[in-house]
């Protein structure tokens, strides 16, 4: 099982939750997150006052696949989050040890 | 509110011909079998009748009957014999209402500690059949004496021993603790007591958001739940001890009151018992999935027609919402709930009973009851209560009820109410106002179109309240930013503070969602529809009605923009098109604020906060920066369109007319006012300077029409500042062929107008002279400077100028931010002047002690060159610095 961590711009949230959700993918986590790679921040004046923002707000996702689907989602996610910008995010995978399902105890890949 | 149960056994059939010596393991074997059985002929009779008085009184004769048999078995099967240990029940059981999965409250009682130990090893056997015949207690074990000390940290205990009822065992020990120990205790502490009831009842409330307009309440704790009706009779209950110094007789609650609850009661008991048999656990959360459920089985309801789940949700909030009035109000009527602070408080707060009103231990009442004959004495009261943050008293509503049938036969309406109605909802406790005229079915009346979101449950996984309630949050989360600490919400606060009519935004809030109440996708375009014949009906005057219609059909627009990418002026160029004004901006803004921080506690994350605020500014700046976009009559926006449906005659004076304004200019200005300035413009061939006076709102309004000459912004403002004028925001704008229209907002310091009416004449006049260049501006000026010596500001704001190259094509933008000052604006002006710069566009306003000026500059005609640029910077900066 492998968990994807994506970090997105945030108006791409809607196409790649429709991204995900049209290759089968039926679970995930979305968060409000702060960051910035190589992208600059943004300071804006108003008022005579410089207003920066270092750390942009992005979206994040998160989802545990069984190794099957991966390649396929990451491929749904990159299709759908680019731009061609700085500032498009990254994708991050990791190994998953065991998952559960809390209502009946379900373990494995049949729990994701 | 105590109901003992009846000590009719005889519905058991099983009882008799039992041996009661049977061996422990075979008893409970039996006894396990007659639960299940038992248990589920209950549940059949509920499930056929929808009873729950019923259902529960069944359950605790049930239970009854298992501790009586395994207390003859372990514990002793003599009851005469036993001395100094007593079963009572307590809670919801003493009361004698057993839910189908609810914990059964037990006390043991000792007569010492001792005893306690004695009976150490038999109790815990008994505890743990009843464990083993899965009925989950909720055990407590005391002394007597222990009973009789009461424990403010654990309120609880003390009143659960309220519904005290005796079950087994010692007979005199209960009697002690009955009749002698709890009345004591209570007399005793009654004052404590009830502060550790309204306490727990409070923190219990707020955890629910203070409201019970939830989407899924939880019927047992939320605000006009099942705890609450408890809380109605303990707190009768605790009082009646108190005066009679023994157990009232009956009900300690009036009779009308009763009876309410009783109804209330009646359908709560019976929705918690369908809830808890539908999910065969004590859960009380009224999910949709049980709303749906309890709708199409009638809970509570068995004589109504076929009723959706909203529906049914209406009686049970029109349920909670007796509960809940009638717990605040006891609350408030028991004078010791309250300490020696707060009575000091309602003491000062009683000054302010006036002609019409008077306040007593902070609560509101008539000095005429038969005053609400005049309706607005009403309306009065709710603005009387929207100031001062008070509560109605009992009387006080009850009156108000009376009165209401004569009101709906010719209710208010038109401006008068208009009148009353903004006043009331710039008042800084409105949303409590508005809630009370609300449940008192007075908000529905004066503005029928809230019958539509009354009560409305709205599926949607985000929204925590019902319409109506999140309509009354809204409100009050704007009132609550002048309090709040928060950096962000101070950045709000202050833009709240700015808004010129901020009533047209209240009325935005308490009308967008009107039209979730009918059916259909687009709620947005049917709220429109409703706001508009409410405020027809209102007699609202057409311009500020279009900022309510704008508000309205957009209230959506910020949040949808969020969506995209904030950062790229693509996006926020589309979004502050859309909005056009900056007012219309700062309004949207906080809307958006207030609508998300109203959906639920949580909706207004920082990280959602701060981008509203990116895109405001963002879009505050473009919206600055792009004045310059000119009209072009060959494309038909609406604004032209009605134009020329008011001057069909005019022709080619109207292309000539307003080709080459900036369509900021036609966005600040009614279609109304464009034919006036145009038909100003018409007469500039007599009289070449035309000058129009009016009194606004907050502000004198000066309209200047003439043609463009050198230095005209400047003059201007000299002789603004010559007669003492203090200028708070103007617009200059002029079009292709050379005709300016100058609109200047204006206080006036020395109150000239207001005291002198010939001055009025004096003024224009000396305004045309000036600008016609027939009087000397600069003895003006130097004898308004010599009167005024001495009026040196304090500098609080930095001066700042920022110059923009990119976001014009055709003229040099700058920005100065200064501290407000006497002549401020005439000496910028002047100074752009003597630099040989041009003023194209003006746009000036004046929040607080800042002034916000943006020009739009040319020289030659074209922009200014780098080294221009700072040497106008220079000049500017000094001319600032002195004095």
């Amino acid at each position: 099982m492998t968990k994807i961590e994506a970090v997105i711009q945030n108006s791409k949230l809607e196409a790649v939750k429709t991204a995900l959700q049209e290759i089968g993918v039926e679970g995930m986590t979305v968060l409000e997150v702060r960051g910035h790679g190589r992208q600059k921040g943004h300071t804006e004046v108003y008022r005579g006052r410089e207003y920066s923002v270092d750390l942009i707000p992005k979206t994040k996702i998160e989802m545990v696949l069984a190794d099957a689907m991966v390649e396929k989602a990451v491929q749904a996610i990159l299709g759908a989050a680019r731009t061609g910008k700085i500032g498009d995010g990254k994708i991050f995978l990791s190994r998953v040890d065991e998952a559960i399902r809390i209502r009946n105890e379900e373990r494995g890949e049949g729990a994701l | 509110m105590r109901s003992k149960a009846t000590a009719n056994r005889s519905s058991w059939s099983w009882r008799s011909g039992v041996n009661f010596f049977m061996a422990a393991s075979s008893l409970i074997g039996e006894l396990r079998g007659s639960i299940n059985d038992e248990s589920a002929r209950i549940q059949r009779e509920f499930e056929a009748t929808g009873d729950g008085r019923d259902c529960v009184a069944q359950r605790t004769r049930m239970v009854e009957e298992i501790l009586a048999r395994l207390w003859r078995d372990v514990i002793s099967a003599d009851e005469s014999k036993l001395a100094n240990l007593t079963l009572v029940a307590t809670g919801g059981f003493g009361r004698g209402w057993l839910f189908p999965f609810s914990d059964i409250d037990l006390l043991f009682l000792y007569s010492d500690r001792d005893t306690e130990q004695v009976f150490k090893d038999p109790v815990r056997r008994f505890s743990q059949e009843l464990w083993d015949l899965r009925l989950k207690l909720s055990p407590a074990s005391r002394t007597l004496a222990e009973c009789e000390r009461y424990d403010p940290s654990n309120t609880e205990f003390t009143i659960s021993l309220l519904d005290c009822r005796y079950l087994a065992g010692d007979r005199d020990l209960y009697r002690k603790l009955h009749d002698k120990v709890i009345p004591k205790l209570v007399m005793r502490e009654s004052k404590v007591l009830l502060q550790g009831l309204a306490e727990v009842t409070r923190e219990r409330h707020s955890k629910h958001g203070m409201t019970l307009y939830h989407l899924e309440p939880n019927l047992k704790e939320a605000p006009g739940g099942l705890r609450d009706c408890n809380v109605a009779g303990w707190l009768a209950l605790i009082s009646a001890i108190d005066k009679l110094r023994d157990w009232p007789e009956a009900s300690s609650l009036r009779a009308p009151v009763r009876k309410q609850l009783d109804a209330a009661l009646d359908f709560l008991m019976s929705a918690r018992c369908f809830l808890h048999f539908r999910h065969k656990r004590d859960d009380n959360t009224l999910s949709w999935e049980a709303q749906d459920a309890a709708a199409a089985a009638k809970i509570g309801a068995r004589d109504a027609e076929n009723l959706s789940a909203a529906e049914w949700m209406r009686i049970y909030f029109g349920h909670a919402r007796t509960v809940q009035r009638t717990v605040t109000q006891l609350l408030e009527e028991i004078p010791e709930a309250r300490s020696a602070l707060y009575r000091q408080l309602q003491s000062w707060r009683s000054r302010l009973t006036n002609a019409d009103f008077s306040v007593v231990d902070g609560l509101i009442f008539l000095q005429q009851p038969s005053s609400l004959q005049d309706p607005e004495v009403l309306l009065r009261l709710f603005h009387f209560m929207a100031h001062h943050g008070l509560k109605l008293s009992a009387t006080t509503e009850f009156r108000i009820e009376q009165a209401l049938p004569a009101l709906a036969s010719t209710p208010p309406r038109g401006a008068e109410l208009w009148l009353y109605l903004q006043e009331t909802l710039l008042q800084p406790f409105a949303a409590d106002a508005l809630r009370s005229m609300h449940s008192l079915r007075l908000l529905t009346l004066l503005l029928p179109e809230m019958q539509l979101i009354d009560s409305l449950v709205v599926r949607d996984f985000y929204h925590r309240f019902t319409v109506d309630e999140h309509s009354f949050l809204a409100i009050e989360s704007l009132h609550r930013l002048k309090q709040s600490q928060s950096e962000w919400d101070k950045r709000y606060a202050e833009l709240l503070s700015e808004l010129e009519e901020p009533e047209l935004l209240y009325l935005a809030l308490l009308l967008h969602d009107t039209g979730k109440g009918m059916p259909g996708d687009n709620h947005v375009v049917i709220s429109l529809d409703i706001a508009e014949r409410a405020m027809d009906r209102l007699d609202v005057d057409p311009k500020e009605r279009a900022e309510v219609l704008f508000l309205i059909g957009n209230h959506l627009e910020l949040s949808a923009t969020l969506r995209r990418d904030i950062f790229d002026p693509m996006t926020v160029a589309a979004f502050a098109e859309k909005v056009g004004t900056p007012e219309r901006l700062k309004m949207l803004c906080l809307l958006t604020y207030a609508d998300i921080k109203a959906v639920n506690p949580e909706a207004l994350t920082p990280w959602k906060a701060e981008n509203v605020w990116q895109l405001y500014m963002a879009a505050e700046n473009y919206l600055n920066r792009s004045a310059d976009q000119r009209v072009h009559t060959e494309v038909n926006s609406e604004k032209l369109m009605r134009l020329r449906s008011l001057a069909p005659v005019a022709g080619s004076k109207f292309k000539t007319f307003l080709e080459g304004f900036p369509q900021r200019y036609l966005m600040m200005h009614t279609a109304e006012e464009v034919m006036r300035h145009m038909q100003m413009a018409d007469e500039l061939a007599t009289d070449p300077v035309i000058v129009e006076l009016k009194r606004g709102r907050h502000w004198y309004d000066l309209t200047l029409v003439t043609r463009d000459r050198p230095a005209l912004f400047a003059t201007l403002s000299g002789v603004l500042a010559a007669w003492g004028m203090n200028i708070v925001k103007a617009n200059a704008f002029s079009n292709a062929s050379g005709v300016v229209v100058d609109t200047v907002h204006f206080t006036d310091r020395f109150r000239t107008l207001e005291l002198n009416l010939s001055e009025w004449a004096r003024f224009k006049n000396s305004v045309v002279s000036v600008l016609l260049g027939e009087a000397d501006l600069e003895k003006m000026l130097r004898d308004r400077q010599r009167s005024e010596k001495g009026a040196i500001a304090k500098v609080r704001v930095e001066t700042k100028i920022e110059f923009d190259d990119s976001s014009s094509s055709t003229t040099t933008i700058v920005q100065v931010i200064a501290q407000d000052r006497p002549r401020l604006l005439h000496r910028i002006a002047s100074c752009f002047s003597r630099q040989m710069c041009n003023i194209e566009i003006a746009l000036i306003d004046t929040e607080g002690q800042m002034a916000i000026d943006t020009f739009y500059l040319t020289s030659g005609g074209l922009k200014l060159n780098q080294a221009h640029q700072q040497k106008v910077e220079k000049a500017l900066l000094e001319e600032l610095k002195a004095e």
